[in-house]
């Protein structure tokens, strides 16, 4: 089969919205036909987008996850999707809403609810990336063989993504979103506790109860895109800065400012359009003020703009079109272990894959650090693999990694590797031989992954030549 | 993959140095076409030029004040085309030139010299020739090149196994330099067969082969597949690049058509070990479906 089609499910739920799309994503064999098969991911189409609904809360720190589900439900019915044709796909919690106290029990429950295999994920530098690439910014650095930040601008966080030329080079998040102070009958109904710092750092007088006055509130909006500018390397960043960072510990430097901007979420709407700006508090927050402050940046506005294919739907649309992945094209694996899920990374340095013996030793070793009482548990054994390995080099390795999975073999545990590297072919071969009895394994290249991650490998896809991998992080912080 | 580039920004400076260090200027990657030892013609200088293939063409560049040299840098190492190679006037300059020569030579040479007997003995194949009987004539007449010569059909009658599942064979074809594939891809062809139960008896060799030797070796044996591994004329990439043709029952008068093929097989391009264990399963579909070439959906 030279083709293939799979349906994709991409789920938000964020800080202000919840939304569900899906996607048809086209598989092809991109190689000339005399020569071994690439497939690729040619094609993706939203075949439906589901409204923008307001997320459910039950208080202001639990998800009402009930309503969740019948969100979510309906939606499907609607778009007449049966889950069970779902073939791959993410549900993201993303900004305020991951650190509700149930966000974790939310994000798990539904994505069993949504499909067969779709994965949870979560953690403030995959929005980062998913809402970059729903938003273009990834395809339009590659096509025009440039820098492009993509900043998400939503209702609790803000998230940058940096690409170059199509890669991804870095990610950030702060806590500034449109609505993290809100308004309602003319009167400061919240104010986020970092907002309410930031205010007092700036000599600026809010709190709950007040009346709502635009010219405060737009004082406190340019305090939160000056932030923004500091995160772009546009301004220098100030001692409150580290403050709004999500990951206070994590300080992200782009190495250049980027040589275009876009931007995405729900806020975006009201940088690229004044058409709100007569109404401030139509969705009783800040939103609004925040794109017009956004808008009014002299220093962003001397970034070269880049309109993004997606704004409030980038996030979703990221999730549902650009979270899978699929196998290189010469893998080898047994059909009746998959799909497989929540497989946790097992991941070998380089040193570790500096000869067979070491690689024995630390797989061995790694293997313990995810024991449960004792007892071993699923994982994928990842490493970088040779480049254009002799036979002989294949046969070590093959047997390093079975010597060093002994105790995940001989708990009849799936032996799954991912390697970077084109060698799944003949290492899977190769470990057919190696191993005892007829043990199932599962080996694919072309995936890169990093400790810490987890990875979903779903059931076969393009005549079985290909098989759509997932890889995320289940770090709620 | 930043930390790539700069490794190969470092190899790229290191190795400019280590031109330059050699007297080199005159032909170093930045600064090539400047004539050097003009009017000294019997002036004969001790040491040597500079190895102008030690530079791989995929990270050569030479385009004066590029607008954007990281994007056509990364443009070029997504292809061996000749691409960011600069002129002098209408020309190529000298640089460019040499590199050009010297890859041409590298095809030649595979081309144009013999597979060592002592290789086909060390692989314990079963050697036999087609009707050639000089690379000459191997060249010319690629009509006889399909064909054994009467020796070789009695040999391989003899001591090839009748009505095998799989043969694999191995000819020289037009690139001695693609052996060098042999002892990786061969084991690991063997290997994957073996995980569907199919053994590999002898392997039958064929020098001065054509692709159309397969079909003899088919019609002699009458083997079920015959994968013939064969070195590809070599281009200006590579000249080391092997193809692995596949068929159900070869014999004379099958079409072309009726091959697979697998091409492109060398350490640039597919991995030996990881072409042979992908070779492995389409014999095991051709077996499975008894059709190969254009009937086979892969």
């Amino acid at each position: 089969m030279k083709q293939d089609v799979i349906l994709s499910v991409g789920i938000d739920i964020g800080t202000s919205t919840t939304q569900v799309v899906f996607s048809q994503l086209t598989i092809q064999d991109m190689s000339s036909g005399f020569s071994v098969p690439r497939f690729e991911i040619v094609d993706k189409q939203i075949v439906y987008r589901s409204g923008i609904h307001t997320t459910p809360l039950l208080s202001p720190t639990r998800i009402d996850m009930d309503a969740v589900r019948r969100l979510v439900d309906g939606e499907y019915a609607s778009a007449g999707v049966d889950k069970h044709s779902i073939h791959t796909g993410a549900v993201v919690i993303t900004g305020e809403t991951a650190r509700k106290e149930n966000a974790n029990e939310v994000v798990h429950r539904l994505s069993d609810l949504a499909g067969d295999f779709v994965v949870a994920a979560a953690g403030p530098e995959l929005e980062a990336v998913i809402a970059g690439r729903g938003a273009g910014a990834d395809k339009f650095s590659k096509e025009h063989s440039t820098t492009v930040a993509n900043y998400d601008v939503g209702g609790g966080t803000s998230n940058l993504a940096l690409f170059d030329r199509g890669r991804l080079v870095t990610a950030t998040c702060l806590d500034i979103g449109g609505r993290l102070v809100r308004v309602e009958a003319g009167r400061v109904a919240y104010v986020a506790p970092k907002i309410a710092e930031l205010c007092q750092s700036e000599g600026i007088a809010l709190k709950v109860g007040d009346r709502a006055d635009v010219a405060v509130l737009k004082r406190v909006c340019q305090a939160m895109t000056r932030l923004l500018e500091m995160s772009l390397g546009l301004a220098p960043k100030s001692a409150f800065y580290p403050r709004i960072r999500t990951e206070q510990d994590k300080d992200v430097v782009l190495p250049a400012i980027p040589a275009r901007i876009s931007f995405s979420g729900g806020v975006a709407d009201h940088i690229y359009s004044d058409a709100c700006d007569s109404d401030p508090f139509r969705w009783g927050d800040i939103g609004v003020l925040l794109g017009q402050a956004i808008r009014e940046s002299a220093a962003i506005n001397a970034i070269a703009k880049f309109a993004p294919v997606e704004t409030i739907r980038a996030t979703v649309v990221g999730a549902g079109t650009h979270i899978a992945e699929i196998s290189g094209s010469t893998i080898e694996y047994d059909a009746a272990l998959l799909p497989l899920k929540n497989l946790p990374i097992l991941k070998l340095n380089p040193a570790d894959e500096a000869s067979p013996t070491a690689m024995r030793r630390a797989i061995g070793e790694k293997l313990e650090w995810y024991a449960l009482d004792g007892e071993v548990q699923p994982v994928a054994i990842a490493f970088r693999g040779p480049r254009s390995p002799s036979f002989k080099q294949v046969q070590e390795l093959a047997s390093a990694i079975v010597g060093g999975a002994a105790s995940l073999v001989g708990r009849g545990l799936p032996l799954v590797t991912v390697s970077e590297n084109d060698i799944a072919k003949v290492l899977g071969q190769a470990i057919r031989g190696a191993m005892p009895g007829q043990r199932g394994f599962v080996c694919i290249d072309a995936v890169g992954v990093e400790a810490g991650d987890y990875v979903d490998i779903g059931e076969p896809a393009a005549g079985g030549r290909v098989l759509p991998v997932v890889v995320k992080t289940l770090l709620f912080r | 993959m930043y930390q790539e580039n700069e490794v190969k920004d470092m190899v790229r400076a290191a190795l400019s140095e280590l031109l330059a260090a050699q007297g080199a200027a005159a032909v170093s990657p930045s600064r090539p076409g400047q004539a050097a030892g003009r009017g000294s013609a019997t002036a004969v200088e001790e040491g040597f030029v500079p190895d102008v293939t030690a530079v791989s063409t995929k990270d050569e560049f030479h385009v004066p004040d590029p607008a954007n040299r990281e994007g056509y840098l990364a443009m070029k190492r997504s292809t061996v085309g000749r691409i960011g190679v600069w002129r002098a006037g209408p020309r190529y300059n000298t640089w460019s030139m040499l590199h050009f020569r010297a890859d041409h030579a590298t095809a030649q040479d595979a081309v144009f010299t013999d597979v060592p007997d002592e290789f086909v003995a060390s692989q314990g194949f079963v050697a036999g020739q087609s009707l050639c009987t000089s690379k000459d004539e191997f060249l010319t007449r690629p009509d006889l090149g399909r064909q054994l010569d009467e020796e070789t059909k009695a040999k391989f009658a003899r001591e090839l196994p009748k009505g095998a599942k799989v043969t694999i064979m191995v000819a020289d074809g037009l690139s001695s330099a693609a052996m060098v594939n042999i002892p990786d891809i061969v084991p690991a062809i063997k290997q994957g067969l073996k995980g569907y139960g199919i053994d590999v008896g002898p392997i039958p060799y064929v020098k001065y082969g054509r692709v159309g030797s397969m079909d003899e070796v088919g019609q002699i044996t009458g083997s079920d597949v015959v994968c013939l591994l064969i070195g590809e004329r070599p281009g200006l990439a590579t000249g080391e690049s092997m193809s692995a043709y596949l068929a159900y029952q070869p014999n004379p008068d099958r079409p072309e058509s009726w091959r697979t093929v697998v091409s492109n097989i060398y350490a640039g391009g597919t991995a030996p070990a990881e072409a042979g264990a992908h070779v492995a399963t389409i014999i095991k579909k051709i077996l499975d479906e008894r059709v190969s070439g254009v009937d086979l959906s892969l």
